[in-house]
């Protein structure tokens, strides 16, 4: 008799508890000796849970979006203070030291779209925020803490990319100038140069609205999912240009997040076909299709260690152990 | 009271007396003499000390024949005299003893003159009395080496006497009296101690002795038992002093190496001992081989003070004479660990303290030679212990491992000295490894099997405060005494405790992959390890020695766990009877092979549970005893790390939960006991309290088990246990995994439902449990209702009821009644929907959505996964295998009634029936290894499962009728017992739902009185059943008949 196939990999375990789907993830902690690495997930019913990844238990569940969907979670790296965003229009700052979780401070956000927010953290005390402006195709730029507005970056009258649909505030290594990656809703990504409130490239990647995308500032590259069946992956030169290295085919339409993990090794994409996929994020060479959800999976999260988290309308959020680095 | 207290009075009495004594010297004369001297004080007495001593001394002196009598009065007087009086001069002192001496003296032989012993016992006290006479200094100066002649006569005299005496007080009285010479008295009289030089003086003196002195005393220590233990403690403690005086390291050190030209004549000069390191090597050469002789002889001496006084000997031994001694420190210390753990608790006590003390004083530690001497010791008896093991009986093995056990504690940290080399290392753990081997031929283990699946008892706190330390009883294959094992643990929990655990686990680990032959007992000593790691249980000799830290042992035990749990060593095969397996028959032909194969030639093997070659009972039962030892190391892992093991529940809970579900009765007790030792370390009130605080755990497991269901086939059984010990706040938990599966049911239909429905079942009578119909709206379902309620289409009204009260079993029961009544509607398909269900092929839940879209209610989740149970369970009733349609019908049960009768009558009892009839002629003819058949298990799972469930649907005569034709024919005497059983209490079922009908059916077949009717004018009834013939259902049926009277 032959020996059994070997089984299809299995999640290093599972949380549950949420009980409702979960949309937004982040984790916290355990790289910087900021004690227990912890797992943030946001779910439909307006909480966060704060997961303990040693214990595998909620130790804490916030609430503060009074009963909407939180889309996005975002801890600022100089400590324990975390940003929620909610479908109530509100964004949330949450004191964690010390057992605390208290809102200290809330931003009123005016787009109702699926826009998550991205941050730039420079100096220790000032931070910048981008989140979806008032007008429905706007981003708007907060210097936080204070929520003064620095501006609000407005597509030129004819480009009419539609609504920003993801946003991702980075700064490249030679100049200090904060630039930004947003995905639209006609399927192109632009780079913004926040300074001088311009658009530096447009790049159209997607026939569909741009879901999700992440961008690896060391390769200058960056990738982006959509609703329809492909990822498209896109570089920026020297002149700031974005442009198409290529597209790559998915068995199954519809990608919800993506992520690369911190070390720039692979990437991970939270299929609507249930599955986390995996790719080499150099060559794109798919690696991995990690079934384990019994519905869409909403988003992904990589950990400072490596570690994969997944978090589905299933209720059910999936940790994985993948490729650990030696 | 005195008489005469001036000296001048006394004098005037004494004369007269002392002159005649002079004179003549007679018995009369001398107890006259004592008689008065009754009268005197001790002051006038002192003064005439002299005067009354000299007719004594004249009458001892007398040359010519003497009567024994009259010398024997004469030292007796001569005693009293001493005995009140005060010898102050140095030539009295010296005189005296010579005269004494003489007394005994025989000029013809070595030994003793043969003279009475009553002489005897009168000179040896008449010297003893001297010795304590002497006054002050004169003691010291006695011992001049001019006197060592005088003396040596002495103590050969008084060692002759105590070795070859009969007269027990002979010999104690002369050993005393050696103690005095000697200076060891213990008596208040000798306050003054003595400085260095006067020690050392005393000590070259001695020294010339110590050849006469300690071979004569080995003799008598060495003599026979039934001398008296007095004697022997007595001997072994002027043995233990004279040597720890002349040996002590402290004078020695202070010896030059020259010899002075000591101030006497030449003849005795020659006698003096000049205690040079020559002289101190060869002594100390041939003490050893006397100290061994001592040894073998005391340590196992019966009387416990003898053993006492040994264990001084080796502590004064080894404290004063550490280098002069140094080649028997290794006995010595043999001797005391031999003796930890000796069966008198004094001895006990001592010992410990001894060694406590020994380890203050450093003398092991602080001492290179000696801890290199206990690590040769270590080494060599663990290089014979396997042959020892091999060879010895239970009481050897108990002497030997107390030994290694003694030296393990000696050498506390230092341990580690010979475990680091690899070949000390490995001789000791084969060793242990061979000793711990278990006997697994006995059938019993693989038979014990443990039939009711419900409870697992609740409260840790029933059991003993230390349940951890309970162990299930094992049988070895080299010894049967408990001691052993108890002493084997321990010496595992020290090498724990004091070695290196990284180390140590590694190597045992290694050992553990190595070969299944060492598994087992690799696993026992690494749970003991840990046990040891953690300072539990341990008596520490070592004060500085720092134990594992939590942090590391935490690691370890992880690691450990993680080895113990993994797929190959966690799920082996511990029966036969695997039921999940299609192929009944061949499972059924190949068990039997493997018994009667297993039985003769015993090899042990471990097979995993997914390989198939036929397993052997030696094999299974060695399997058990693996997974039972690591269950067991489970617990003290638990034990060990505290409230720290909580965060190991994760990994740990999960496979001890299926485990405590075993079918095994040994494995599922020891999973228990494993649950038990959690809950205490972890700090849960109860089994189910751990059960259901860890919920989470488990639920993550079983959802990771149920997709690899062909690797993990007992997953099923660990959501049962853990339902069964759940309460509703886990529903949503539940309901999450509920979907898990059913969704893995659906996949695995035909190979693995009858686990499943173990699981429904307990999910429903969980639920049932949890909302149980108080009358009120619950809490969750009234919240569901309302964020979903908007449901506008018309619902039956029953459906109605059953959502808004929807808490009990009952109104499950009518939701699931009047969802089936809907659905055939739906299906317009009223007349005979038992066809309609059999024609189905989908599983329900597929075109459910499809045919009845309308009445897809908002329900409650409990509802929602009671309803999808349901489902299932409708599907599995037609399921080929008949164990699984029982269950299914079982769970069912009382809930469907009608719709379950019509099913039942139609489509299983015939088969059932049938089955039951075409066995019957099988198991009247069958053996007695029938039993372990699995036709004889489904015979008796059908005739068990009947009864009850006749009752429950309340079955027709015609249908009654056919259950009672089958069961019948098991009514015979031929059919094995336990079906015999099974048949009666079907009846007893049937008794309740017709009695009269059952009454005739037994009177059928055998009709224990003739019938008379009641009136004349009725015929006289005659049953077929012959009264008073005797026939193979007699018995049965007078029991059964007795029942319905």
């Amino acid at each position: 008799m032959a020996a059994p196939p070997p089984p299809p990999p299995d999640p290093q375990f599972v949380l549950r508890g949420t009980q409702s789907a979960v949309h937004a993830l982040h984790f916290c902690g355990g790289a910087q000796g900021q004690g227990r690495p912890l797992l943030l997930s946001g779910s439909q019913r307006g909480l966060v849970h704060i997961w303990s990844l040693q214990t595998r238990r909620a130790v804490a569940i916030l609430d503060g979006h009074r009963g909407q969907c939180v889309t996005w979670l975002q801890t600022l790296p100089q400590g324990h203070q975390l940003l929620s965003q909610g479908r109530d229009l509100k964004l949330c700052l949450w004191d964690l030291a010390e057992g605390r979780n208290t809102v200290v401070d809330s931003v009123h956000l005016e787009s109702v779209g699926f826009c998550r927010g991205s941050i730039l953290a420079g100096s220790q005390q000032h931070w910048t925020l981008a989140v979806p402006g008032r007008g429905s195709d706007e981003v708007q730029i907060l210097e936080m803490p204070s929520k003064t507005s620095v501006c609000t970056l407005k597509p030129e009258a004819d480009a009419k990319p539609g609504m920003p649909m993801c946003l991702e505030l980075w700064q490249a290594d030679s100049s200090p100038r904060p630039l930004l990656l947003a995905g639209y809703e006609d399927g192109s990504v632009a780079l913004w140069d926040v300074s001088e409130r311009k658009v530096c490239s447009r790049v159209a990647c997607h026939t569909e609205p741009v879901i999700g995308l992440d961008f690896d500032s060391q390769k200058a590259r960056g990738v982006s999912g959509s609703a329809e069946k492909a990822l498209a992956v896109w570089s920026l030169d020297e002149q700031q240009a974005l442009q198409v290295c290529g597209t790559h085919k998915l068995t199954n339409p519809g990608i919800s997040d993506i992520k690369i993990r911190p070390d720039h090794k692979i990437l991970a994409t939270a299929g609507w076909d249930h599955r986390v996929r995996v790719f080499h994020w150099r060559t794109m060479k798919p690696l991995a299709v990690l079934a384990f959800h019994s519905a869409s999976v909403h988003c992904v999260a990589f950990a400072p260690d490596g570690l994969l988290a997944a978090g589905s309308k299933d209720e059910r959020i999936s940790i994985w152990s993948l490729y650990p680095r030696t | 009271m005195a008489v005469f207290d001036t000296p001048e009075e006394a004098f005037g009495v004494l004369r007269p007396i002392c002159v005649q004594l002079t004179k003549t010297q007679t018995v009369e004369n001398v107890e006259q003499l004592q008689a008065q001297l009754q009268a005197v004080s001790d002051s006038a007495l002192q003064q005439l000390q002299q005067y009354i001593l000299f007719p004594l001394r004249f009458a001892l002196k007398t040359p010519g024949p003497k009567r024994e009598r009259l010398i024997q009065s004469v030292v007796e007087c001569l005693t009293f005299v001493l005995s009140s009086t005060c010898v102050k001069e140095q030539e009295l002192l010296r005189e005296l003893f010579s005269e004494l001496s003489a007394c005994l003296y025989s000029p013809n032989s070595q030994k003793p003159a043969t003279v009475s012993e009553e002489l005897k016992l009168a000179v040896i006290q008449g010297l003893s009395t001297l010795m304590h006479s002497a006054y002050g200094d004169i003691v010291v100066t006695f011992y001049e080496p001019s006197m060592l002649p005088r003396l040596g006569f002495a103590v050969s005299l008084l060692l002759g006497l105590a070795e070859q005496e009969k007269s027990k007080q002979i010999k104690i009285a002369a050993l005393k009296c050696l103690q005095v010479l000697l200076l060891q008295c213990e008596c208040d009289d000798h306050p003054r101690s003595l400085d260095e030089l006067e020690q050392k003086q005393l000590g070259d003196l001695f020294a010339a002795f110590l050849p006469g002195i300690s071979t004569a005393l080995t003799r008598v220590i060495t003599g026979d038992f039934k001398q008296g233990h007095t004697i022997v403690v007595c001997s072994l403690k002027i043995f233990y002093r004279t040597v720890g005086f002349i040996m002590a390291d402290e004078q020695l050190r202070r010896i030059s190496t020259v010899q002075e030209k000591p101030a006497v004549e030449h003849q005795v000069a020659k006698l003096m001992v000049h205690r040079e390191a020559d002289w101190v090597k060869s002594t100390g050469d041939k003490l050893t081989i006397l100290l061994k002789k001592i040894i073998e002889g005391v340590s196992v001496h019966p009387h416990w003070k003898v053993r006492l006084e040994l264990v001084e000997l080796v502590e004064v031994l080894l404290l004063k004479c550490t280098q002069s001694l140094v080649e028997s420190a290794g006995p010595l210390l043999k001797a005391l660990v031999g003796l930890l753990n000796d069966e008198s608790p004094d001895v006990q006590a001592r010992c410990h303290k001894v060694l406590r003390h020994f380890a203050d004083q450093k003398v092991v530690v602080g001492n290179r030679a000696f801890a290199d001497i206990l690590a040769e010791h270590l080494h060599s008896l663990a290089t014979s212990l396997p042959r020892l093991m091999n060879s010895q009986d239970d009481q050897g093995k108990f002497s030997t491992l107390s030994l290694l056990l003694g030296y393990l504690r000696l050498l506390g940290p230092k341990v580690n000295f010979v475990l680091n080399s690899v070949a000390h290392l490995q001789r000791l753990s084969k060793a242990l490894i061979q000793v711990l081997e278990l006997d697994v031929a006995d059938i019993k283990i693989v038979e014990e099997r443990r039939w009711n699946s419900d409870h697992l008892s609740t409260s840790p706190k029933t059991s003993a405060s230390r349940p951890w330390s309970q162990i299930q009883r094992r049988y070895f294959r080299f010894f049967t005494d408990e001691r052993v094992f108890l002493l084997l643990r321990q010496v595992c929990q020290l090498l724990g405790f004091y070695g290196n655990l990284y180390l140590l686990v590694d190597h045992f680990l290694e050992l553990y992959h190595e070969s299944v032959v060492y598994r087992k007992q690799a696993a026992m000593v690494l749970n003991e390890l840990v046990v040891g790691a953690a300072g539990l249980e341990v008596e520490n000799l070592h004060e500085k020695h720092i134990k594992t830290s939590p942090e590391e042992l935490s690691e370890i035990v992880t690691s450990i766990l993680e080895e113990y749990t993994s797929q190959e060593n966690w799920h082996l095969v511990t029966c036969v009877e695997a039921e999940e397996m299609g192929e009944e028959l061949t499972m059924q032909q190949s068990g039997l092979q493997a018994i009667t194969s297993g039985s003769s030639t015993c090899q042990v093997t471990s097979f995993p549970a997914f390989s198939k070659p036929s397993p052997t009972i030696c094999s299974m039962n060695s399997n058990i005893w693996q997974i039972c030892i690591q269950l067991e190391g489970i617990g003290h892992f638990a034990h060990a790390l505290g409230a720290d093991f909580r965060l190991l529940l994760m990994s740990a809970l999960y496979p001890v939960l299926e485990k405590a579900g075993d079918q095994t009765l040994l494995i599922s007790q020891a999973a228990t006991s494993a649950m038990m030792d959690i809950c205490l370390a972890c700090g849960y009130d109860s089994l189910q309290h751990l059960i259901n605080q860890n919920s989470d755990y488990l639920v993550n497991g079983i959802s990771l088990n149920l997709r690899h269901l062909s690797l993990h086939p007992h997953t099923p059984k660990v959501l049962e246990v853990m339902l069964r010990n759940s309460d509703a706040s886990l529903l949503p938990l539940v309901a999450d995994v509920v979907q898990d599966v059913l969704d893995t049911l659906d996949q695995f239909y035909d190979k693995r439902a009858t686990s499943f429905v173990g699981v429904l079942h307990a999910l429903l009578a969980a639920l049932a449990q949890w909302f149980p119909d108080t009358g009120d709206l619950g809490q969750p379902q009234a919240q569901s209702v309302g964020e979903k309620g908007s449901h506008s289409s018309p619902r039956p009204a029953a459906l109605e009821k059953g959502l808004e009260k929807s808490t009990t079993a009952e109104d499950i029961e009518q939701f699931l009644l009047n969802y089936l009544k809907e659905k055939d509607v739906a299906d317009g398909n009223v007349s005979d929907f038992d066809n309609e269900e059999e024609e189905q092929s989908d599983p329900p839940t597929v075109d459910e959505n499809d045919t009845v879209p309308d009445v897809e209610p908002p329900r409650p989740v409990q509802i929602q996964i009671a309803a999808d149970v349901m489902e299932r369970c409708i599907h599995l009733l037609s399921d080929k295998n008949l164990k699984i349609r029982l269950k299914v019908l079982r769970t069912l049960g009382g809930k469907c009634g009608d719709f379950l009768r019509s099913r039942f009558c139609k489509d299983v009892l015939p088969k059932l029936a049938g089955s039951l009839v075409t066995q019957a002629t099988v198991s009247a003819r069958a053996g007695p290894v029938y039993s372990h058949t699995l036709a004889f298990k489904l015979q008796l799972a059908v005739l068990q499962g009947l009864g009850p469930l006749c009752e429950k649907l309340d079955l027709g005569e015609g249908d009654l009728n056919k259950v009672a034709d089958a069961c019948l024919i098991y009514l015979s005497a031929k059919q094995p017992v336990k079906l015999q059983e099974a048949a009666r209490r079907v009846f007893l079922h049937l008794m309740k739902v017709d009695p009269d009908s059952t009454w005739f059916l037994l009177n059928e077949l055998y009709c224990p009185e003739q019938l008379t009717p009641p009136h004349p004018s009725l015929h006289p009834v005659q049953l077929r059943g012959a009264v008073g013939q005797q026939n193979p259902y007699t018995a049965n049926v007078l029991l059964l008949l007795q029942e319905l009277q």
